[in-house]
């Protein structure tokens, strides 16, 4: 049973297909990487299963529930946590509250009006061990508005993990690092997802972060699906070089 | 807790204050903190969520208009009517932040705006409720229950105002430490990722509206009886500039900020209309001063020169106002 199935994806944009027809299997402790030259319908297909943008026909569906047609909060709370392309933080709380606050969201007190000592405990507990996995205790006091860009595309995941996810979807975690900071950042995610306990879809540019941290791979072209497989198999695919790998070589 | 004792320092000086103040300068202080939990309720929208609203005035006239009516053509007592008049006006608010939030930025407070005028119109119109332009003359305040007359008098009257004040100080002081109060900031600072971390920030914008509508209403419903009458200026759009500007000249996102606002604005603007009567234009220049040189209001300029840290408020709210939300 598949943690995330997608048939028949489509999104239209006017007369453009960002998205189409795109059918997809996430096996629950898979990591997949979704790739693809620039304008694929990458981040698009984020948007749909998030439901930040609407979909024009298809279906997601999670967990043997359809998400289609929900808003953005109602699927964060069964379990899909995102990060974004551009890094969404809020930047004058420190990042320790930045990560609390994400936490929060998945408590059952969440709305408490007043009081809140038992929430803002358990919260703060559960985002200080997500920054402490992504290497980020050192920073936690600082606004994250003042945190390098590396470590604020660091605690976005953090912010992420912080809701204990059942899927956690990166949109190009690396976006916009230096090549030190991508390395740095690399060995981080890998040590996260080496265990095989979280399922994560990502979307990444840089094909050496996509080699060593994924173990499946779906490359789009055009919003459509062309190959679909492990690494190996993706690089042998004669349309993905033409396509994608050798474009960029 | 050195701010539970400063408000508790502040709290035994206003109850003593009628010891040594003339009754004129009473009326003032009342009216002032009347005004002070009409500015400290619009901060919950404005400093804790960016919700820029420039239609509270509808809160106040809401909660003028009800316990007006309520002191005049029922035996309600006046303790109870001004608190069935803040409900009134929280639950009508829910409503109107039902439509007001389908927008967001500026277009949110625009229809807020909208509401207000509409509120003046109904106003202008609905003789029976209103008086329509004569308003409503010679509310009572009625005493009662048990035959307690201490708050008809004037100085029972104050005494209701400032308790009023100090316990939605506390309430809302205990509202923005909450984890409600967190999201709150959340969608202050990034309320597209407020949204993708789960929260139905639509909800919490519903809830904080309607919670600063009974504030506001609470605020509107002690001013009828304080004055007497009720009219449809309660309702105009000037006036909800003129508690925007409160909150802004205080120090937005601080409560107390805009208490001292509200103050500041009552002190300035009588002082200059001895002077001119175009009292307005230099208070606009008062405004526009604060905004480009102490965004953070008075209340942060005083937390900087007593204790050299800055406020919650920050440096530069208003020049980085993000008018797409």
């Amino acid at each position: 049973m598949a943690l995330l199935e997608l048939d028949g994806l489509t999104r239209r944009f006017g007369g453009i297909i960002a998205v189409d027809r795109v059918t997809m299997r996430v096996e629950a402790g898979e990591v997949r990487a979704v790739i693809g030259p620039n304008g694929a319908g990458k981040s698009t297909l984020f948007n749909l299963i998030t439901g930040v943008v609407p979909t024009s026909d298809g279906s997601v569906r999670f967990d043997d529930e359809t998400l289609t047609g929900l808003s953005p909060y109602s699927i964060c709370q069964r379990g899909v946590s995102r990060t974004f392309q551009i890094t969404a933080l809020f930047p004058e709380m420190t990042a320790r509250e930045n990560a609390r606050l994400a936490a929060q969201a998945r408590h059952a007190r969440r709305w408490q009006p007043c009081g809140g000592g038992a929430v803002f405990g358990d919260t703060e507990r559960r985002g200080d061990a997500a920054l402490e996995r992504l290497g980020l205790t050192h920073v936690a006091s600082r606004p994250a508005g003042l945190l390098s860009h590396g470590d604020q595309r660091l605690l976005e995941v953090a912010m992420a993990l912080a809701q204990q996810p059942r899927l956690l979807l990166l949109d190009e975690p690396t976006q916009g690092l230096s090549v030190e900071e991508t390395a740095q950042a690399v060995e981080t995610l890998a040590g996260l997802v080496s265990d095989g306990a979280m399922t994560v879809l990502l979307v990444e540019h840089d094909m050496e972060v996509v080699f060593r941290l994924a173990r499946m791979i779906t490359v789009l072209h055009r919003g459509a699906v062309i190959a679909d497989g492990t690494p190996d198999e993706v690089k042998a695919d004669a349309e993905v070089q033409l396509a994608y790998l050798g474009g960029l070589a | 807790m050195s701010f539970l004792r400063g408000v508790a320092a502040v709290a035994c000086l206003l109850a003593l204050a009628p010891a040594g103040l003339p009754p004129y300068a009473m009326t003032l202080l009342t009216e002032a903190l009347i005004l002070g939990l009409f500015a400290m309720s619009l901060d919950l929208m404005v400093g804790y969520t960016r919700l820029l609203s420039f239609g509270h005035a509808a809160a106040y006239g809401l909660g003028a208009y009800t316990s007006g009516n309520l002191l005049l053509h029922t035996t309600i007592p006046l303790v109870f009517a001004v608190p069935i008049a803040a409900v009134v006006s929280g639950i009508v608010a829910i409503g109107v932040a039902w439509v007001c939030t389908l927008a967001s930025g500026v277009s949110f407070s625009m229809l807020t705006l909208a509401f207000a005028q509409l509120l003046y119109a109904v106003a202008f119109k609905w003789t029976s409720v209103t008086g329509a332009s004569d308003g409503l003359a010679g509310i009572p305040r009625s005493p009662g229950p048990f035959g307690i007359t201490f708050f008809t008098g004037k100085l029972g009257f104050y005494y209701l105002v400032l308790a009023c004040l100090l316990g939605a100080l506390l309430f809302c002081r205990a509202l923005v430490r909450s984890p409600f109060g967190a999201v709150l900031r959340g969608i202050r600072e990034n309320e597209a990722k407020t949204l993708t971390l789960g929260y139905n920030t639509r909800h919490y914008k519903i809830a904080v509206v309607a919670i600063a509508f009974a504030l506001g209403g609470l605020a509107g419903a002690l001013y009828a009886p304080f004055a007497g009458f009720a009219n449809t200026e309660l309702l105009f759009w000037l006036f909800s500039g003129q508690v925007l500007i409160m909150v802004i000249v205080g120090g937005a996102g601080t409560l107390v900020g805009p208490i001292i606002g509200a103050a500041f604005f009552m002190l300035v603007s009588n002082l200059l209309s001895s002077w001119t009567d175009s009292w307005a234009l230099f208070f606009g220049l008062i405004f526009i001063l604060f905004v480009l040189f102490a965004p953070q209001g008075i209340w942060g300029l005083a937390m900087r020169a007593f204790s050299g840290a800055p406020s919650a408020a920050g440096r530069g709210r208003w020049r980085s106002l993000n008018w797409t939300g």
